[in-house]
């Protein structure tokens, strides 16, 4: 069966075509990353944390 | 005159708005999973005794192994991830995005629709109504309850983002919307199916396009439902237990692009060697070595994380599950994509190596990253601390032991059943002919396994005890007040355009990506598929199942045999001397669905027809051992008392015509005589072999079945039967 599918019409293509496929995408995602600006990255990253109160009051364990 | 920034400022202390965050539903689905997670882990405690005392199932036939093992992975991904899964979203996207979420009725909606569905799942699982393709073995109606609520969740989800107060998306949302939509879509295309009655339908794919859309969406159901939201809960809940922003969002960015685009194309590293095109097989095993990049950036952004804090690890047993869930998390996207190489797969494939692999990630990963939430939510939740930090650091040690006695065995029984199968004798004989020698070697690892499995169960019932006492020292908030300034009101400064700053600020664009890139990999192993159906060659000499066969066939599925036997002999010397011939695509053109299994407990049986008289098969399906000395399959008496029910044939018949099995125009009037004279000749041929048998028992019919299996080929024409396939024999 893999026979005819690869007789078939550019089948071959698909592999070649898939990896050039992701290192475009690679490419592309590491462009948009690098192109961020440090403020930027800094507010993003600390965005889980701004709904938090200080450390002190965020201890989530029972001293023992 | 106030400049620009002084009404800027003004303008957004007049735009503070007071809303309240939704804790209800979060603590909903944390007591879902909380229970979920004890009885998913239980049923699979019990399948893994009947794999070493085959008579743990009582003689029931609603607890045996083939009908359990569903529920355990059912409720263990859908309901206890699952459950875990929308806790931990409904929790963080609210904050995340400073909204109450979308829809209050949608919140319940989804959670009491859930967990319906899954005690639809708990109950006609047992009853063995089941599609038999693994992870989406539920049957018709109870697919389309799941595509109704997940798209109640996605609305909840798209709804919140959009009514966001916060301009940017942060990157745990983003695997929130790619688990949304491709989940979606993975469960629409596997599960389309013909019914035929209220618990019944065939798939509409047959044999290998079957495998193919099975496989896609088994590797990406582990992609998209137990990898991506985790992910998303990693990004929101590490840094909130460490108190530490996350280690790059840079690589979280590329993390995620990279991610979602590679994971959808791995699937056929499941169909290695079977009769799935070279090329696509290669493409398969390429795409998961390349996995390895993105998932250990992933885990190497949580992990370093914690730099400069790794002191708290040792006292705070949130995050000692975080690290031990993570570390979990980059053993197994180290070990998938070798087991992904060809050469490693054809040791590896229906070997316990996959089941320890899978548990690597399902106790590691999804269990231990549970855990850590749901210790870090419940003093939240009940605005208390915990209430014993020293039990969950027993907890801790008890599930980390109960993962090694698990998964250390199970790699033992795996290396050691794949190497005898494959084993020769100087002569070039099998050094292990009989595959009971093999399943007798790996008993004692099925006990450790077991071990093991009791040790994490226990500590889950510590965890319960824990996350009880603390809910009781507590008082609930069902509601946080909180202020945030609205999104019309917050700088108007448009983002320049085509950056990823500028992508974060617009969730359907977002969306849109993220659709794009699990698309393109789907559809080029789709449009393959479709290729081959129009061109897979129909070996003359196959034809469709015989009434009285699709009723055994029927009934093989419904016991989940293909748990234990595999029916696709691959083309290695060690399988063709065991097994026959190995299988050729055109062998499966009316199977639907395909039962090529993953897993050998048992030997395979594709080419079992005509191997043993029909009174070997009615004296071991009556007790396995009287036949096969040391057998741990177990006893189907059920099969011998209970009537075969041919009341839906003709639906069957009609059913499987239209999804392209040729019977003959009005052939359902005749089936039924076709299928008597079938059974009366069942009966005689075990009258020969001393056993009296009624033809109107269930038992005729899988023995008509078994006996069919593999024998098509054999009539056909040696030539025909090569230029079915492409397949070489590789030794």
């Amino acid at each position: 069966m893999n026979h005819l599918i690869d007789n078939l019409g550019g089948i071959e293509a698909f592999g070649i075509f898939s990896i050039c496929l992701f290192v475009l995408v690679f490419t592309v995602s590491m462009a948009l990353a690098f192109c961020l600006k440090k403020p930027f990255l800094k507010t993003m990253s600390r965005l889980p944390l701004e709904d938090e109160p200080s450390q002190a009051e965020n201890s989530n364990t029972h001293p023992l | 005159m106030p400049k620009p920034e002084q009404r800027l400022q003004q303008g957004r202390a007049n735009a503070v708005e007071t809303f309240k965050y939704d804790n209800r539903i979060v603590r909903a689905f944390a007591i879902a999973t909380v229970i979920w997670g004890i009885v998913g882990m239980t049923a699979g405690l019990l399948c893994a005794v009947q794999l070493f005392f085959p008579g743990a199932n009582l003689d029931l036939q609603f607890v045996t192994f083939g009908r359990l093992r569903p529920v355990h992975t059912n409720a263990v991904i859908f309901a206890f991830v699952g459950n875990g899964m929308f806790m931990g979203i409904y929790y963080s996207l609210q904050r995340l995005c400073k909204a109450r979420l979308f829809s209050d009725k949608l919140s319940w909606l989804h959670f009491w629709g859930w967990n319906a569905i899954i005690v639809s799942a708990a109950i006609t699982l047992p009853l063995g109504f089941t599609t038999s393709k693994e992870y989406a073995e539920l049957e018709w109606p109870i697919k389309i309850a799941i595509a109704v609520i997940w798209v109640a969740f996605t609305i909840n989800l798209l709804g919140t983002i959009v009514k966001r107060r916060e301009k940017h998306i942060y990157v745990a949302i983003w695997f929130y919307i790619a688990t949304a939509l491709t989940v979606a879509i993975l469960h629409i295309v596997n599960g389309l199916e013909v019914p035929v009655t209220m618990w019944k339908g065939y798939s509409i794919y047959a044999g290998v396009q079957d495998a193919l859309v099975q496989w896609w969406y088994g590797h990406n159901a582990v992609a998209f439902f137990l990898t991506t939201p985790y992910l998303g809960l990693m990004y929101y809940y590490l840094p909130k237990a460490a108190n530490r922003p996350i280690f790059s969002y840079r690589l979280s960015i590329i993390h995620f692009w990279a991610l979602i685009f590679i994971y959808i194309w791995a699937g056929p590293h499941h169909l290695l060697y079977t009769a799935l095109p070279d090329w696509a097989q290669s493409l398969g095993m390429v795409f998961s070595i390349m996995l390895i990049a993105p998932s250990w950036g992933g885990m190497l952004n949580g992990l370093l994380t914690l730099r400069g804090a790794w002191d708290k690890v040792r006292e705070d047993p949130v995050l000692k599950f975080m690290v031990a869930a993570v570390t979990a998390y980059g053993m197994a996207t180290l070990e998938g994509p070798a087991l992904a190489i060809k050469t490693v797969n054809s040791l590896s494939h229906y070997t316990d190596w996959t089941i320890a692999h899978v548990h690597t990630g399902a106790l590691g990963w999804n269990g231990l990253l549970t855990f850590s939430v749901l210790y870090w939510l419940f003093p939240r939740l009940y605005n208390t601390k915990l209430w014993s930090v020293k039990l969950a650091n027993y907890h801790f040690w008890i599930a980390l032991l109960g993962m090694v006695f698990y998964v250390i065995p199970m790699y033992i029984a795996g290396i050691t059943e794949g190497m005898m199968w494959k084993q020769f004798t100087k002569e070039g004989f099998l050094q292990y002919p009989n595959f009971l020698e093999t399943v007798r070697q790996i008993i004692p690892f099925y006990q450790l396994r077991a071990v093991g499995g009791t040790l994490y169960i226990f500590g889950v019932w510590l965890m319960a005890y824990n996350l009880w006492r603390t809910a009781r020292a507590g008082v609930f908030v069902p509601e946080e007040q909180v202020q945030a300034v609205s999104y019309r009101s917050q700088d108007a400064h448009a983002e320049p355009a085509f950056t990823h700053r500028w992508l974060e600020s617009k969730p359907m664009l977002l969306t849109g990506g993220a659709l794009i890139a699990v698309l393109i990999g789907g559809m080029i192993e789709i449009i393959p598929m479709i290729v081959v159906k129009e061109n897979v060659p129909t070996i003359s000499s196959v034809k469709p199942y015989t009434p009285l066969e699709l009723l055994g066939r029927d009934i093989y599925i419904r016991e989940g045999c293909l748990a234990c036997h595999s029916q696709m002999i691959r083309p290695f010397r060690s399988e063709t001397e065991r097994y026959g011939e190995y299988s050729k695509a055109g062998e499966f053109v009316y199977d639907h669905p395909f039962l090529w299994g993953s897993k050998r407990i048992g030997p395979d049986l594709h080419r079992v027809g005509g191997k043993y008289p029909d009174a070997w098969h009615y004296n071991h399906l009556d007790d396995p051992r009287s036949t096969s000395p040391g057998s741990i399959m177990p006893r189907y008496l059920w099969l011998l008392t209970q009537q075969l029910d041919t009341s839906s044939l003709p639906a069957r018949i009609s059913a499987l015509r239209r999804v392209g099995v040729p019977y003959a125009p009005g052939y359902e009037s005749k089936a039924l005589a076709d299928l008597n004279q079938q059974a009366a000749r069942v009966v005689a041929n075990l009258k020969t072999g001393q056993v009296n048998a009624r033809p109107d028992r269930e038992v005729i019919a899988v023995i008509a079945y078994l006996q069919r299996l593999g024998t098509d080929i054999k009539l056909a024409p040696k030539a025909t039967a090569e230029a079915a396939t492409g397949l070489r024999a590789a030794n």
